[in-house]
């Protein structure tokens, strides 16, 4: 299992929502809140394969974070 | 320089100023565009504000709007104008991808030609028709159609029916319409060049050099590529004499790739373009486009060395200008009209450029694109600058794309680090796709770009020449800088 | 940013901290973003505040000069978009001129279409000085049974009467 800390002040919560729900099929996920990230715990069938789902994850939650701000949201 | 100068500096008279050492002298340039040349004395009077009034140097700075004093906003708004009068118009070269087929393979293949039995990657008529109906479309009084491959001969019956069918429609759009073709000749016939001549189409070719040179990089499978070319282009060119046309003014145009086989060769690319009776060559560096991406070890060079090769080249061009013989280099040709306030619209060397409000590329199968080389990067799998499709798309919506407007956005120089401070701004560009090719982001980085280098150094290069004073050269710049309409190739109009 | 790349091989991800006062979080994210289809990219906060970029190829590095090199290209990139980010600021007004300018002048003048697709019929501007009032509207007589109601307070800024205008 992995953990994934998505500092609140570098990512949008509904983006990472987002990117989790893009990826759901491929992963168990299970979404937790710290006071300053949004936590998503990984869990996939191998290694291998749940870094490059972690990987995928937060890249599609970083492009969508800076989609969103430019277009104002 | 600056250092020495540094506690000297008095900013209280100059107007806003760019300043970039070229040889042994600093060159000026403002914001429209006006530029001087000043010893380091006059630049070092000019920085610490020592000008004397009424002086030589002081009329020299005032004629070009560099004083405060004498600033002429009326003077500098007019040149501005004159050097953006591009922006009132949109798209006036249209593309026609008319087909992928080729005859040849050319190492450096920017295109990504298919092979003579890919006919699926012909234009069909209706498709040729629908992307003539949209061009003339275009909010351009004039409009330029342009037929491209692969090669267009291949797929010759939609280039004439995309001709007549141009031809009609223009009777109500009322464009100024004109033809090019771009094509490497061998397999002109006579059938053909009567219809083309007849159809006033500007022809345009390729020339690598001699002919050992452009036979190993354009391969014909039977004959040699350059023989071919050469007997067409003097077919051509005298037929545009029998028909009484000024052989001074109407010519084949031809122009090269510049290969890392090319560089040395200087001397006989000039010698094969005059020997043609070219009266003007392109040196083009290679493009990342197409095939010249997969065979970059065989045909790439450090910018520095193809700007030697293009010092040369010109150096040599201008010595034959002395003794009679008329041959200009076109990027010198661009970039001089620009330094003497005339701008010659080249798309990809004007702020912003022309990729989507310049210029439009229809490919055979429909799809537009905003430039040529994006639609070279669409061959090579990256649809970044498709923007519509002739079946679907309106004029308006194409223009108001969003890649439209972020590429116009992107190549506006005085927003871009590096342009917004060059001493070149007032005359260069940036190419967006370029730029996402090599950098991943249609703004690029300068200091890093192959583009900028070379536009760099042949401005550099230029006002070295243009600040030795030699009048011989500033004669023959002038020359190449003559603008003498070529009306024969403008379509007739309807009479009122 | 700080010169301290640190390579994790087994990873393949070269790590490196940003200033973000240097460096505005929007070239943070453009330099991030225009890397994003070539690498995985993470970012995070220190308890500094500095920005932490965590940047993997894609295409799996083989060795740590290779991950320094797109770290090295990252920078690059981090200082052209903090640069941008500046000049858009500062020539704003002129990138827009220019810009519109430019599209204006493509899109062309609306055609009869156009004009005819247009809904007029909305109150799109707003018009404190009454200028798309028509005459008669604007200086109408008052009726006189109107003014025993209380009347409406004048849009913010829209003058009673024109001034130096006497009814």
């Amino acid at each position: 299992m992995t953990r994934l800390s998505f500092d609140k002040s570098l990512y949008q919560g509904p983006c990472v929502d987002e990117a989790v729900k893009v990826y759901g099929r491929f992963a168990t996920f299970e979404l937790t809140e710290a006071p300053q990230a949004w936590v998503v715990a990984v869990s996939a069938a191998d290694p291998a394969r749940e870094q490059k789902i972690c990987r995928e994850l937060s890249n599609y939650a970083l492009g969508l974070t800076i989609t969103q701000r430019k277009a104002g949201a | 320089m600056l250092a020495e100068l540094a506690p000297r500096l008095d900013t209280s008279s100059q107007a806003f100023f760019r300043f970039r050492q070229v040889g042994t002298q600093v060159l000026v340039t403002n914001f429209e565009g006006h530029w001087a040349l000043l010893s380091p004395q006059e630049f070092e009077r000019f920085a610490t504000g020592t000008v004397e009034a009424g002086s030589p140097l002081y009329q020299r700075l005032s004629d070009n709007n560099f004083l405060k004093a004498t600033f002429d906003t009326r003077k500098a708004a007019d040149r501005l104008w004159a050097r953006r009068a591009f922006l009132a118009w949109g798209p006036n070269l249209h593309m026609l991808v008319v087909t992928l087929r080729c005859n040849e393979s050319c190492l450096y293949c920017h295109a990504s030609r298919a092979p003579m039995d890919a006919v699926q990657t012909d234009m069909t008529r209706e498709t040729a028709e629908k992307s003539v109906d949209l061009a003339l479309q275009s909010s351009s009084p004039a409009v330029t159609i342009e037929f491209q491959g692969g090669e267009p001969l291949v797929n010759f019956p939609v280039v004439k029916h995309a001709i007549e069918y141009a031809k009609e429609k223009n009777k109500v759009a009322g464009k100024q319409l004109e033809f090019t073709m771009v094509t490497n000749l061998a397999l002109m016939d006579e059938e053909k060049l009567q219809f083309l001549l007849g159809a006033k189409v500007q022809i345009c070719t390729s020339i690598d050099g001699p002919q050992a040179l452009h036979d190993a990089q354009r391969k014909l499978p039977a004959g040699s590529a350059h023989a071919s070319a050469a007997h067409w282009i003097r077919r051509i060119n005298d037929a545009y004499t029998a028909m009484g046309l000024d052989p001074t003014l109407y010519k084949v145009e031809a122009l090269l790739t510049t290969t890392k086989d090319t560089l040395s060769l200087w001397k006989e690319v000039v010698d094969t373009y005059v020997a043609l009776g070219c009266r003007a060559l392109f040196l083009r560096p290679v493009d990342p486009f197409g095939w010249a991406h997969k065979t970059a070890a065989r045909v790439e060079y450090p910018r520095q060395e193809y700007l030697d090769f293009y010092r040369q080249s010109v150096d040599y061009m201008l010595e034959l200008n002395f003794k009679g013989v008329q041959i200009l280099e076109r990027y010198a040709a661009i970039f001089l009209s620009k330094f003497f306030g005339r701008d010659p619209n080249f798309l990809d060397v004007r702020s912003p450029a022309g990729a989507g409000i310049g210029a439009l590329a229809y490919n055979y199968d429909g799809k537009i694109f905003t430039s040529d080389e994006g639609r070279m990067l669409n061959e090579m799998g990256d649809r970044a600058f498709e923007i519509g499709d002739v079946r679907t798309s309106t004029y308006k919506e194409l223009m108001s794309h969003p890649t439209v407007r972020a590429e116009v956005l992107a190549t506006v120089l005085d927003g871009q680090p590096d342009c917004a401070s060059c001493t070149y701004n007032p005359f260069c560009g940036t190419q967006s796709a370029h730029n996402h090719k090599l950098f991943g982001s249609i703004y690029g980085r300068m200091r890093e770009s192959t583009v900028c280098a070379v536009h760099k150094g042949i401005q550099d290069y230029l006002f070295q020449r243009l600040g030795e004073g030699d009048p011989k050269v500033l004669d023959i710049f002038q020359k190449w800088t003559t603008s003498r309409p070529r009306e024969h190739y403008l379509q007739p109009l309807p009479s009122a | 940013m700080h010169h301290a790349i640190t390579t994790d091989l087994s990873q393949g991800t070269a790590r490196f901290t940003v200033d973000p006062s240097l460096y505005p979080l929007d070239a943070i994210y453009g330099a991030a973003y225009v890397f994003i289809d070539r690498c995985y990219v993470f970012l995070e906060k220190d308890a500094q505040g500095q920005v932490l970029v965590s940047l993997s190829p894609k295409a799996p590095a083989a060795d740590a000069p290779t991950l320094e090199r797109w770290a090295g290209e990252f920078s690059n990139e981090l200082l052209s978009c903090a640069w941008r980010h500046q000049l858009a600021a500062e020539n704003k007004t002129l990138l827009e001129q220019v810009t519109s300018l430019a599209l204006g002048g493509a899109m062309g003048p609306p055609s009869l279409d156009d004009l005819a697709n247009f809904d007029f019929s909305g109150q799109a501007l707003e018009d404190p000085l009454g200028i798309a009032m028509s005459w008669e509207e604007k200086y109408k007589k008052k009726d006189k049974k109107a003014e025993v109601a209380p009347a409406a307070a004048p849009a913010a800024g829209a003058p009673a009467e024109p001034p130096g205008e006497k009814r």
